[in-house]
C-alpha cells in the first residue's frame, strides 16, 4: 500500500464516519461543538458558580484547557478501541492495522477544527485579540497531535491484547483530567517547584499550559520543553507504527477471536 | 489422493499452501482457555483461472483456510504464498461491513481496501448498485439490510471490482432464487476468464456446477483433493458412512 493510498483511505474512512455519525443524531453536526460545550458548562457551574473561583477570566481559562483536553482524551479513548471495533473488516482484508486508529484520530481532528474555531470566537469576544504570537499555536497543535497518535497506536495494540486495557485507558484519561491543570492553574500553585514538577512529569499539563500561554498571554511556549515533548511523541509514533506493522496478523487473530 | 484434473494445471500458480497448520486459543470465560486445532498440515496449490470448491462440515476449518489464503491470518506452521501484486477479496456473510455506513460507502471502502484508488472505486459504484439490485437501499445504512441484501452487496462489490483472487465463504447460498441464479451465471462467466476463485459451500450441486477442482476438509486435514466430480463422489460416500 503506497503512502498516498494509505492517507486517502484514512481520510475517506474519517469522512464516512463523520457522515454516519451526523446522520445518527437529530442535531447532527451540531454535536461536534455541543458536546464539548456541555462539558465546559458543567465545569463552569461547579468551579465558578458553586465553588467560587477567584480568576476573573475563568471561562476562557477553562475553555482553553477543557476544549483541547477533550480532543486528546476522546481521540485516545476511541482510537484505542478502533482495531477491535473493526474486527469485521479485519477478518476480511489484510490491511495495515494503524489505519483504524489513524482514521479515528482524523475524524476527531475534523471535529476539533470547528471546536477551535468556536474557541477563537469566544476569545475574540472576551477581548483576547488575535496576535502574531498565535502563530505558536501551529507547533503546539502539531505536538498535541503527535501525542494523540503515539498513545493511540500503543493503546490500540494493548486493547487488542486484552480488552481490559480499554478500561485502564479511560481511567487514565480521567486521572489526567484531574492532574493536568484543566480547571486549576499549574502556574498558580503555592510551590514553584511543584509547578515545575507537574509540567515536567506530565506532558499533557505542559501542552494545556502552552495553549494558555499562546492564546491568553500571546507568549511563546517554553520552546526547549516543547521540542523535548515533540521528540518523545515522535519516537512513540515511530515505535507504534513499527509495532503494529510487526504484529499485524497477530492482531487480526486477536481481534477476530476477541 | 488424485491429482487435480484441472485443464489449466499448467497455468501459473496464484496461491499455495505448504504444510499449513493453524490453531488458536479461544477464550471461553474468564481465565479459561482452550486450544482449537483448526488445520493440520494442509498443502494446496491453486492456479490462475481455477475455481476450487472447498467441502466440509461446520467447524472443519474452511473459514480459517480462506482467512489464511487472504493473508488476514498467519499460519502457526507452514507457509502461505500468494502471487505478488495479485488483489484478493474475501467474501463472508454478515461481517466485513461498517453497519452505520451506507451500502455505497461500504462498497467504496471495500474496493479501496482491496487496493483500488478512490477514483477507480467510484467508477465501480454504478455497476455495483445495478448488479446488487439494492435500488434506493444502496444509500441507506447497511445496519438496516437483511442478510440477503448484505450478501448481495458483498458479492456485487467483490465481483464488480474484478479482483484477481476471489475467496467466497457460503455467500452464494443466500439471497433470493433470482439473485442466486444471476450470481451463478456471472460466476460461470468468470470461469472462462482470468479470475481465480475459491468457493466454500455446503451445497454439493453448487460445487458440481461451478468448480473445476475440489478439496474435502475433515478434522483440519485434506481428505480428498482433485477433479470436482471425484471429490464430490468421495464426499458423498463419506457423508453417508
Amino acid at each position: 500500500m503506497t503512502f498516498r493510498h494509505y492517507f486517502t483511505l484514512v481520510d475517506t474512512m474519517a469522512r464516512m464516519a463523520l457522515k454516519a455519525d451526523a446522520a445518527r443524531f437529530f442535531f447532527g453536526y451540531l454535536w461536534w461543538v455541543l458536546e464539548p460545550l456541555l462539558y465546559v458548562a458543567v465545569f463552569y457551574v461547579v468551579f465558578e458558580v458553586v465553588l467560587g473561583n477567584k480568576r476573573p477570566d475563568f471561562l476562557v481559562f477553562l475553555m482553553c484547557g477543557k476544549l483541547t483536553f477533550i480532543w486528546f482524551s476522546k481521540s485516545v479513548n476511541q482510537a484505542s478501541r478502533s482495531i477491535v471495533a473493526s474486527k469485521g473488516l479485519i477478518g476480511k482484508v489484510d490491511v495495515p492495522k494503524s489505519l483504524f486508529p489513524l482514521a479515528t484520530i482524523q475524524e476527531g481532528l475534523y471535529k476539533q477544527a470547528s471546536v477551535f474555531l468556536l474557541l477563537f470566537i469566544v476569545l475574540w469576544f472576551k477581548g483576547y485579540g488575535v496576535s502574531p504570537g498565535w502563530a505558536w499555536l501551529i507547533p503546539v497543535v502539531l505536538v498535541n497531535y503527535l501525542m494523540i497518535v503515539g498513545l493511540s497506536l500503543f493503546g490500540a495494540f494493548l486493547v487488542c491484547l486484552a480488552f481490559d486495557f480499554s478500561m485502564l485507558i479511560s481511567l487514565g484519561m480521567i486521572f489526567l483530567l484531574f492532574t493536568s491543570g484543566i480547571f486549576w492553574d499549574v502556574r498558580g500553585l503555592a510551590d514553584p517547584a511543584m509547578t515545575e514538577a507537574v509540567l515536567v512529569l506530565n506532558p499533557v499539563a505542559f501542552i494545556i499550559d502552552a495553549y494558555r500561554q499562546v492564546l491568553m498571554e500571546g507568549a511563546a511556549p517554553d520552546l526547549a520543553h516543547l521540542a523535548a515533548v515533540a521528540a518523545g511523541a515522535a519516537a512513540l509514533v515511530a515505535a507504534g507504527v513499527l509495532l503494529l506493522r510487526r504484529t499485524s496478523r497477530f492482531l487480526a487473530l486477536k481481534a477476530i477471536t476477541a | 489422493m488424485s491429482r487435480p484434473a484441472f485443464a489449466g494445471a499448467a497455468a501459473e500458480p496464484m496461491l499455495e499452501l505448504q504444510g499449513v497448520s493453524h490453531s488458536y486459543h479461544a477464550r471461553r470465560a474468564n481465565f479459561e482457555r482452550g486450544l482449537h486445532r483448526v488445520l493440520d498440515d494442509v498443502s494446496l496449490r491453486i492456479h490462475r483461472g481455477e475455481t476450487l470448491g472447498i467441502l466440509g462440515r461446520n467447524g472443519a476449518g474452511k473459514t480459517t483456510l480462506l482467512r489464511l489464503l487472504a493473508g488476514v491470518l498467519a499460519p502457526r506452521a507452514g507457509t502461505v504464498w500468494r502471487r505478488p501484486g495479485a488483489s484478493c477479496s474475501l467474501l463472508t456473510l454478515g461481517l466485513g461491513f461498517q453497519p452505520q455506513l451506507s451500502g455505497r460507502d461500504n462498497a467504496l471502502l471495500s474496493a479501496m481496501l482491496q487496493g483500488a484508488t478512490r477514483r477507480q472505486a467510484q467508477a465501480f459504484l454504478g455497476e455495483i448498485r445495478d448488479f446488487s439490485e439494492l435500488g434506493p437501499s444502496f444509500e441507506e445504512p447497511v445496519a438496516t439490510y437483511s442478510a440477503g441484501m448484505r450478501s448481495r452487496l458483498g458479492f456485487s462489490t467483490a465481483i464488480m471490482t474484478r479482483v484477481d483472487i476471489l475467496l467466497i465463504d457460503e455467500v452464494l447460498s443466500v439471497g433470493d432464487a433470482a439473485f442466486r441464479k444471476k450470481a451463478r451465471a456471472v460466476m460461470e462467466d468468470r470461469l472462462t476468464g482470468d479470475q481465480t476463485v475459491v468457493l466454500v459451500s455446503h451445497q454439493e450441486d453448487q460445487v458440481a456446477a461451478l468448480c473445476d477442482t475440489a478439496a474435502w476438509i475433515d478434522g483440519g486435514r485434506i481428505r480428498a483433493h482433485g477433479a470436482a466430480g471425484d471429490v464430490l463422489g468421495a464426499y458423498g460416500a463419506g457423508a453417508t458412512d
